[in-house]
């Protein structure tokens, strides 16, 4: 769905307020803002792209069914993550999960699978860099991010990939201030042991 | 070769350098040691490579599919009306209970308005009696206070304070001042927690 006039300029609280008031129009909206970042961290947290898409889906219906519980000095934003993030570390504790493929998900038991659910590396915008290189870095540092512990994933991807602050992502995942921190620089510092290869190259 | 003033970087001025916001002896640290220099470079490519990893969107019709298992619950103004509206034309019974209920209610309404044109004497000859009992009764209250009042024994007392002025203000600076200091005592006790608490459930 097209961002319309009438949803430009109208914060998330608001547009929960018309979905409390029964306009789909206003659910469809808080999807469309949310579905991509909300699939982007849950398919980086579990690399399975099928497995992914589920959880969002669950993600999205727990949050609406629950619309009315929502309290809007909070940020719609933050509940939506904290909600997200819980799913894919349920289900990260569930199943202990393989390393990284980023042929596709190891699970996949046929070539049109694993090809289904790959890891489709590219820019987020025009990159002056070289596609191959680019494809080359972006693969690698995905690589090296499937292989970080998930509580230091969660962290890294929602400070560096989603840009919270450390505040939020401390209350959303009910960790202290300071262990989200040094989850932080604990997985900055082991990106850059596993991309060192490619710094020296 | 020179040696490099202060200590090596700690994560947070790391932070606080890609913030752009590094404090200036860190700064001038980072300026002259080359080891901080390389880790601020490779974070700061690290944090750039993050931040452009791509975008990623679910399979087209996610919010479809989403919406098929999420229930939207009806308008909150017109859920009333709307079960009402319901229950009315549900059977015929109901709907002609109803229609009586309605026709009553219209009849009655018309009926007192027609009355009351007709008889608009009568109306403020009531109306003034009515306001004269009232009256009557609330001067029998005041005067039944009163006298509940006078007859109790501390009454003589408080009536000798009440003439001498110098023993009236002390009596009645004491009272303001037990006033004022129970008024702070409930403001104190009364005051909301500062710190808002998360509540998300999931």
């Amino acid at each position: 769905m097209a961002e319309t006039p009438e949803w430009v300029g109208l914060s998330d609280q608001e547009v929960v307020l018309m979905a409390r008031a029964g306009r789909e129009v206003a659910y469809r909206e808080l999807i469309r803002r949310y579905e991509r970042p909300i699939f982007a961290l849950l398919f980086r947290m579990v690399r399975d792209r099928e497995l992914a898409e589920d959880l969002s889906q669950d993600t999205f219906i727990k949050a609406l069914k629950a619309i009315e519980s929502y309290r809007p000095e909070f940020k719609f934003s933050s509940w939506i993550f904290k909600i997200a993030n819980n799913a894919a570390i349920d289900h990260l504790r569930r199943r202990e999960l393989d390393t990284l493929s980023l042929d596709g998900s190891p699970h996949a038991e046929t070539p049109e699978a694993m090809q289904a659910t790959a890891l489709q590396i590219g820019a987020r915008q025009e990159s002056p860099l070289d596609t191959v290189e680019a494809k080359e870095l972006g693969g690698a540092i995905e690589s090296a991010i499937g292989r970080l512990r998930p509580e230091y994933r969660s962290c890294i991807l929602l400070r560096h990939v989603e840009g919270r602050p450390y505040e939020e992502i401390a209350e959303l995942l009910d960790l202290p201030l300071g262990t989200v921190k040094t989850y932080i620089h604990r997985a900055r510092n082991e990106l850059r042991h596993a991309l060192a290869h490619l710094r020296e190259e | 070769m020179m040696p490099v003033p202060g200590s090596h970087l700690t994560p947070d001025d790391i932070d606080a350098h890609l913030a752009g916001g590094l404090a200036p002896a860190p700064r001038e640290h980072l300026m002259q040691c080359p080891a901080c220099q390389e880790r601020a470079d490779t974070e700061r490519e690290i944090v750039a490579l993050l931040g452009a990893l791509p975008l990623m969107s679910p399979a087209p019709g996610f919010a479809d599919r989403v919406m098929a298992r999420v229930a939207i619950p009806e308008p909150l103004a017109t859920r009333p009306l709307a079960s009402i509206r319901r229950r009315i034309f549900a059977t015929r019974r109901s709907t002609a209970i109803a229609a009586g209920l309605l026709a009553l209610l219209v009849g009655s309404m018309a009926g007192s308005v027609v009355w009351t044109l007709g008889n608009q004497e009568t109306l403020a000859a009531v109306g003034s009696w009515l306001a004269a009992q009232a009256n009557q009764a609330a001067w029998i209250g005041v005067r039944g206070v009163a006298s509940t009042f006078i007859e109790q024994p501390w009454f003589a007392t408080l009536k000798t304070l009440a003439a001498d002025p110098g023993r009236l203000g002390f009596a009645s600076a004491l009272a303001m001042l037990a006033y004022v200091a129970g008024v702070l005592a409930l403001r104190r006790l009364l005051a909301l927690p500062a710190q808002q608490v998360a509540h998300a459930h999931a």
